[in-house]
């Protein structure tokens, strides 16, 4: 609870030093909103003079200029004492905690070095304090954590730009929750990261575009797939499980994915095809053999047929992306001890899925956004055995609903996102607010809370109330 | 000494035989006349071109009965390389990518403004936490930034639109003098169409008389009220163009205002079809390399 009182505290510090630092300057009269300006009023640009003194020769350019460096902190936790029943007679409680507690860099680096080259690179470096989950994983020590995100080289000539190494593709045009953005892993480690864009990871690669004059081709070939990593210790998604989650075993084949797409422009509207051969990003992890040792984490390739498009009318955007899956698993969300004999197991399918929404601008300031996806398997019950069900069965899926709202000339944006499956089972809605003090320092902060029946797995994290403050400093 | 009096004299003499008949027929152009010999000059500046401008915005308040900044103004620099397409070079595409702040550098912006009224103007952006471009509806916004706006400034993609002249009612009200310049007085009013895509119902324009640049604008919502008034100043000729330099528009409703300063405009660039083209928000190496080209072509 302390920690708590500590967290509220700093949130509360960070508002009034930001609203402080934005106050108006003294000497200065504050005007009302409603002041009105008829006739003329006395305005000269002498305080922007400075830039037209400036000398543009004497601008000189330094490989220092590629940084650019975010430092923030970040405090996140569950506030609402409770309990959750997840069975008759038995009940989980879940008591106000603080869950992260931890300063962190981003830093980027992009230099084009030399005429068609281009080195970019990316990473973050995280520093765990004390009642961070994990502090106490580590034994309640301070931990230290780095991760290379963006690590690639590209050669650009004529029509054609080469990338090697780590990079992200999407694909898709809904933002959010497209079927096509299946091609890069994802890592959902907490609560407050809920946005694909955010939890996105990188994978080594090559990527060819073609520029053509009037569609773009652009393939990739990813040598060394990755997986979603398992949720790590003492993280809110965090379940002991009957045996050890552990990664690939790699010696035992050579994996590789392959993918192209093209597009092309219309006036207001895109639209794209794409074709791929992918690994599942999910592991499926059966028990070991004799029940001893660790889990056995298995592949699943599939192919991956895909279409998108988008159409601007006016203010308004549509998104439809549809994608076509040849051989994915029925049950690839499958853990030791949470497998039955009812589940088929090494089941393939194809499936189909659409995802499809809109984004309106209601006002210059404000924006809504809405989408939707959904997924079926084809021929559900060929293969299954008398007494066996799909997990998925008929349409399944999500949707997402995004509100926001720019004020103070973009200072201060207030968004809140609703994000629920299609079978109304949970309900997780966010309000964020996030102020730019200036250039350099920006604050933020969130309320997500979870609303959930059993037949959803987020019961474990009903009527959670969680809050989130950040502060960063960028240059 | 002779001969320089006898140049400076026969210059005054060429400029005065340039500027009557200008002036003549100047006193003769309608409303929309001055307005598309405005537009042209707008179009000039933003056609084969490439211009550094520095964009600041602050909240607004008064001292000593002036308007002025409360607090520190937020500044953008920006790159922008522009030209002109279509019948008479009346559509214009336009990138913009964002130099400074380093939290913001390397956000780009392709514009295709079309002089046509039916035909909506385009705009992609290029979020790196997306990872793609996006095309953007006319006045979205995202957390990023506020397209309709320039890079989240009081500059919106209307404000700077040019074209679609068909759409609105001109009228030339009156000759009057603004900062010490004889100007134009000139109303425009959007038609049903224009007006729903529109958040102004009227607009008065001071236009200099001898230069074709705005000095003044008020902007004024559906019940009459001025929401917005732009101010241009430093007029100075630039590769041949007229162009207020410094141009600054108010928000009358939220007190911000925004000044964009144009740091360098450099005219009859070559600027390549493939640089204003979504390759160049995604490609990196391909837009340093052709920036490089095109500034190359200013030394």
């Amino acid at each position: 609870m302390i920690e708590i009182k500590k967290f509220v505290g700093f949130a509360a510090t960070t508002l009034l030093v930001s609203l402080n630092h934005a106050s108006a300057q003294d000497d200065v009269l504050v005007l009302d909103d409603d002041v009105q300006f008829d006739g003329d009023f006395t305005f000269d640009d002498d305080l922007f003079g400075a830039a037209f003194d400036e000398d543009s020769s004497a601008n000189t350019s330094s490989w220092l200029d590629g940084f650019t460096i975010k430092i923030s902190q970040q405090f996140s936790g569950q506030v609402n004492n409770h309990s959750v029943d997840i069975a008759p007679g038995f009940s989980l409680p879940r008591k106000a905690d603080l869950e992260t507690n931890r300063l962190g860099a981003n830093i980027r680096y992009q230099n084009a070095f030399a005429p068609g080259w281009l080195l970019r690179a990316s990473g973050q470096i995280r520093s765990y304090w004390k009642d961070d989950y994990e502090y106490e994983a580590a034994g309640d020590k301070i931990d230290i954590e780095y991760r290379v995100n963006e690590f690639f080289l590209q050669r650009s000539f004529g029509q054609h730009s080469l990338k090697f190494g780590r990079q992200t593709v999407v694909w898709g045009e809904t933002v959010g929750n497209s079927v096509l953005d299946v091609i890069n892993t994802a890592e959902f480690r907490d609560f407050n990261i809920i946005d694909i864009e955010d939890a996105r990871l990188n994978q080594t690669m090559l990527v060819w575009d073609y520029f053509g004059e009037n569609s773009n081709f652009s393939s990739f070939v990813n040598i060394y797939p990755e997986f979603n990593p398992a949720a790590v210790r003492g993280s809110p998604f965090f379940f002991e499980p009957q045996f050890n989650l552990t990664d690939y075993d790699r010696d035992s084949s050579m994996l590789f994915e392959a993918g192209t797409q093209w597009r092309r422009s219309f006036e207001g509207s895109d639209i794209s095809f794409m074709a791929a051969y992918l690994y599942e990003n999910q592991l499926r992890y059966e028990d070991p053999a004799n029940l001893i040792g660790d889990a056995v984490a298995e592949t699943n390739d599939f192919f991956l047929l895909g279409f998108s498009a988008n159409r601007a009318i006016g203010k308004l955007l549509l998104n439809f992306d549809l994608a076509y899956s040849h051989d994915v698993l029925a049950d690839s969300f499958s853990f030791p001890g949470t497998a039955s004999l009812a589940n088929p197991v090494n089941l393939k399918k194809d499936q189909i899925g659409t995802s499809m929404g809109f984004e309106y601008a209601i006002s210059n300031e404000q924006s809504v956004s809405l989408g939707i996806q959904a997924q079926m398997l084809l021929d559900e019950d060929e293969g299954l055995l008398p007494g066996q069900s799909l997990i998925n069965d008929g349409v399944f899926g999500s949707w997402l609903v995004r509100y926001s709202n720019t004020l103070m000339n973009s200072d201060l944006v207030i968004s809140s996102t609703l994000q629920g499956d299609l079978a109304a089972n949970s309900l997780l809605a966010l309000v964020g607010a996030d102020y730019t003090i200036n250039d350099n320092w920006a604050v933020g902060g969130q309320i997500i809370n979870i609303t959930s029946n059993e037949e959803s797995p987020l019961l474990f994290f009903a009527e959670d109330v969680r809050l989130s403050a950040t502060i960063t400093y960028s240059f | 000494m002779h001969g320089k009096l006898l140049s400076k004299g026969l210059v005054s003499l060429v400029a005065a035989l340039f500027l009557i008949p200008l002036q003549s027929i100047a006193q003769d152009l309608s409303g929309r006349e001055i307005m598309e010999k405005l537009e042209d000059n707008r179009r000039a500046t933003s056609n084969s071109a490439l211009s550094r401008m520095q964009l600041s915005t602050c909240k607004f308040g008064v001292r000593e009965g002036k308007i002025t900044c409360a607090e520190r103004p937020r500044v953008k620099s920006l790159e922008s390389v522009g030209k002109g397409y279509g019948a008479d070079l009346k559509d214009t595409r336009s990138v913009a990518i964002l130099l400074d702040p380093p939290a913001e550098r390397g956000i780009g912006m392709l514009s295709f403004i079309y002089d046509e009224g039916a035909r909506d103007n385009e705009t992609w952006l290029y979020l790196s936490a997306l990872g793609r471009v996006k095309r953007i509806a006319s006045g979205s916004s995202d957390d990023e930034t506020e397209p309709g706006s320039l890079f989240g400034s009081e500059f919106t993609t209307e404000d700077q639109d040019t074209g679609k002249l068909d759409e609105y009612e001109i009228n030339l009200l009156e000759e009057t003098t603004e900062s010490g310049r004889e100007v134009w007085k000139i109303e425009t009013i959007p038609n049903a169409e224009r007006a729903r895509k529109s958040r102004y119902s009227r607009s008065v324009l001071y236009v200099d008389k001898e230069r074709f640049v705005e000095l003044r604008i008020e902007m004024y919502d559906q019940y009459g009220k001025e929401i917005k008034r732009m101010l241009g100043a430093r007029v100075e000729l630039m590769n041949g163009i007229w162009v207020a330099r410094s141009t600054t528009i108010m928000n009358l409703v939220t007190n911000r205002l925004s000044n964009m300063a144009f740091l360098e405009m450099h005219t009859g660039i070559d600027v390549p079809d493939e640089f204003l083209t979504q390759r160049t928000l995604t490609d990196a190496a391909f837009r340093e390399t052709e920036l490089e080209k095109l500034r190359a072509q200013i030394d």
